[in-house]
């Protein structure tokens, strides 16, 4: 789907041990009086990646971009861009450039002069910088509008006009502060792709900041969550998502049935845990390092889990309740089921007919089973 | 529903005729032939000839735009400087307490204001010899000293109302910060600036409380001149004279209310 996809298992730099870092943030914090913003990160990103951080309001990620930028000083630790220490580098000789979430056009300035600005204090020659300027026009489709004022724009334009200028110095890292915020659900999904296109096209580092999960899968190479200000969990898009580390990312990312568990039974390729919350025995076909009573975490998302209306052979993964609600989204129906140890369940299934006289509906007992591998345990 | 209808289109009527009628009789008997200034006795631009031969009145007024002139472009920097320590200093505990006083001196009483200022001005004098006597300077000074606080209220509006990231944006594409307030914030603070300008402009022009107070022999403002003529009778040529400071000043403001409203927005459109 997205740049990952393209990249053969060997070629993602992440993966080759050894490789050297593009950028390499070091035990970075930021302090801010008593609250601490950013807590003790330490993050290596590479060449031509498209790296997303993802995290809530308030989980540090815009300030770990502002001091990547030279906006905010480190209260301790270190940021190296390609072998560079960016310590007392002022944000106007850095190799970085930002596309701020407001865009921050100037508004007495034409898109032209707006794109053309940091190639201006640069002192490229006028030539020049009308021949880029018209590339950029182009490569982001506004070559039509070149003489436009910034308020003569729509959301969208002003989005293309924002990145072209934040591009046109080819910075050796691009900082994208929520770059898709300010556009309609529609245009979003539109402009994902482009973005990556045009990341592709000119192989420039790329680090974006979002709050959309959805976002960040279809965009990043790789997606660092970020809660309360310390990075939980680096990964790639489908490793973040089937093996989230954590309760939070599992939580945060996608949604999840989480059932709180001890462990009955531990093994070298099995676990089993007993669990009152879902009322069966869950049963893991995979080795989990744990000791025997402790307590921890299953968590399955909602596509994972198989309804049946007659129960399932077996004796573990089985869970028995009423369907209290069911929701047609198109695509796919949700089906919220309480349990009878009162918890309830969301399971997914894609709607593969137009019209299903025996669809599973309300009020009617079901049975919920699934892969002993579809499930994830947490230990925090 | 109706009540209302009929209610505002006549108080606003009745309003604009309380503040204006004394205004256009003023310019009305400006034009009068005759010496009375109450007795209309035929259209005539006599008076104002006569205003342009009187080197008492020339000369004030040249004195006056003198000052207005100097006096608004010394609160200007001044001002805007105060505008930014108001805004983008952060947040310390004693703020409040400086922006009430910035803005003091535009509610306190003119007398009082003149009257420190004079007080100040002997002090000084005796103390280190300057400024040396009352006139030109000092009302240059006290002029600047309240013209100040009206820049600075302008000014930090406008600047409280700059989304601050495009300044970021200029710095992030390689400005130097000087070079961020010429390219960035001078420009978008302008038309503020202009108007804050403007306004110190007519203020100090309009002046006579403080300028009576500081001024010295041989430096008389225009408002201080009409004021002495006005004791010894209304003549029509104080008239003429009146209104032609009526059309300097409403040029002023209206210039002034004109930038501030063609500024262009700057914050994000939701």
């Amino acid at each position: 789907m997205s740049a990952q996809t393209q990249l053969a298992a060997d070629e993602k730099p992440w993966r080759r041990p050894g490789e050297k870092p593009f950028i390499r943030i070091k035990k970075l914090t930021k302090k801010f009086g008593d609250f601490i913003a950013v807590d003790d990160v330490s993050l290596d990103v590479f060449r031509s990646e498209l790296f997303c951080l993802l995290g809530g309001s308030g989980s540090g990620k815009s300030t770990l971009l502002r001091m990547l930028a030279g906006f905010e000083t480190p209260t301790s630790g270190t940021i190296e861009i390609d072998g560079q220490d960016m310590a007392g580098i002022p944000s106007h000789e850095r190799p970085t450039n930002m596309m701020f979430q407001s865009y921050a056009l100037f508004p007495h300035m034409s898109v032209e002069q707006n794109i053309a600005y940091g190639l201006k204090r640069d002192g490229v020659a006028k030539s020049e910088i009308a021949d880029q300027v018209a590339d950029m026009l182009g490569l982001v489709q506004m070559s039509n509008f070149g003489k436009r004022k910034p308020d003569q724009l729509s959301g969208g334009q002003r989005q293309r006009v924002a990145l072209a200028r934040s591009l046109i110095k080819r910075p050796k890292l691009l900082l994208l502060d929520e770059p898709l915020g300010a556009l309609d659900k529609k245009l979003r999904e539109e402009t994902q792709f482009e973005l990556i296109k045009i990341q592709e096209s000119l192989g420039i580092t790329f680090m974006v900041v979002t709050h959309d999960q959805e976002e960040a899968m279809t965009l990043a190479t790789r997606i660092g969550v970020m809660n309360y200000g310390e990075i939980v969990q680096v990964g790639e898009p489908p490793e973040i998502y089937e093996y989230p580390n954590t309760r939070f990312v599992a939580d945060f990312i996608g949604s999840v049935n989480m059932f709180e568990g001890r462990v009955k039974e531990d093994d070298k390729d099995f676990v089993r845990i007993e669990s009152q919350e879902a009322g069966t025995e869950i049963y893991v076909g995979h080795g989990v390092s744990c000791s025997p009573d402790q307590k921890l975490w299953f968590a399955i998302r909602p596509e994972k889990l198989i309804l049946n209306r007659k129960r399932p052979d077996g004796d573990s993964n089985i869970l028995k309740g009423m369907v209290e609600d069911v929701a047609y989204m198109g695509n796919l129906s949700v089906f919220r089921i309480k349990l009878d140890s009162g918890k309830v369940v969301k399971a997914t299934q894609s709607n593969r007919v137009r019209r299903d006289d025996e669809a599973i509906s309300w009020d009617e007992e079901v049975y919920l089973t699934w892969d002993e591998t579809a499930g994830v345990v947490l230990q925090s | 529903m109706t009540k209302r209808f009929r209610f505002l289109p006549i108080a606003t009527f009745l309003g604009f005729a309380f503040l204006y009628i004394p205004i256009i009789v003023l310019v009305v008997f400006s034009f009068n032939k005759s010496k009375l200034v109450t007795v209309w006795g035929g259209f005539s631009t006599h008076w104002y000839g006569e205003l342009l031969q009187d080197p008492q009145i020339l000369g004030a007024a040249w004195i006056s735009l003198r000052i207005a002139f100097i006096s608004a472009s010394l609160a200007l920097v001044l001002g805007t400087l105060a505008a930014f320590v108001l805004t983008r200093l952060g947040r310390f505990w004693f703020k409040p307490m400086l922006s009430g006083m910035t803005a003091a001196p535009l509610v306190m009483p003119e007398v009082i204001t003149g009257l420190s200022l004079l007080l100040l001005f002997v002090a000084m004098e005796s103390m280190f010899g300057w400024p040396a006597g009352r006139g030109f300077t000092t009302i240059v000074i006290a002029h600047t000293t309240f013209c100040l606080a009206y820049v600075a209220v302008v000014v930090q509006s406008r600047l409280s109302d700059i989304d601050e990231s495009i300044e970021e944006a200029a710095r992030d594409l390689g400005a130097k910060p000087v070079r961020v307030f010429f390219d960035i914030t001078l420009p978008t603070i302008a038309p503020a600036l202009m108007s804050g300008w403007l306004l110190s402009f007519t203020l100090s022009l309009d002046d006579l409380v403080i300028a009576s107070f500081v001024s010295g022999p041989g430096a008389s403002t225009l408002p201080m001149v009409i004021f002495s003529k006005v004791r010894l009778g209304v003549s029509p040529e104080i008239n003429a004279l009146a209104s032609l400071m009526i059309g300097v000043v409403a040029l002023g403001v209206g210039l002034a209310a004109w930038q501030l409203l063609k500024s262009p927005r700057t914050k994000p459109v939701e």
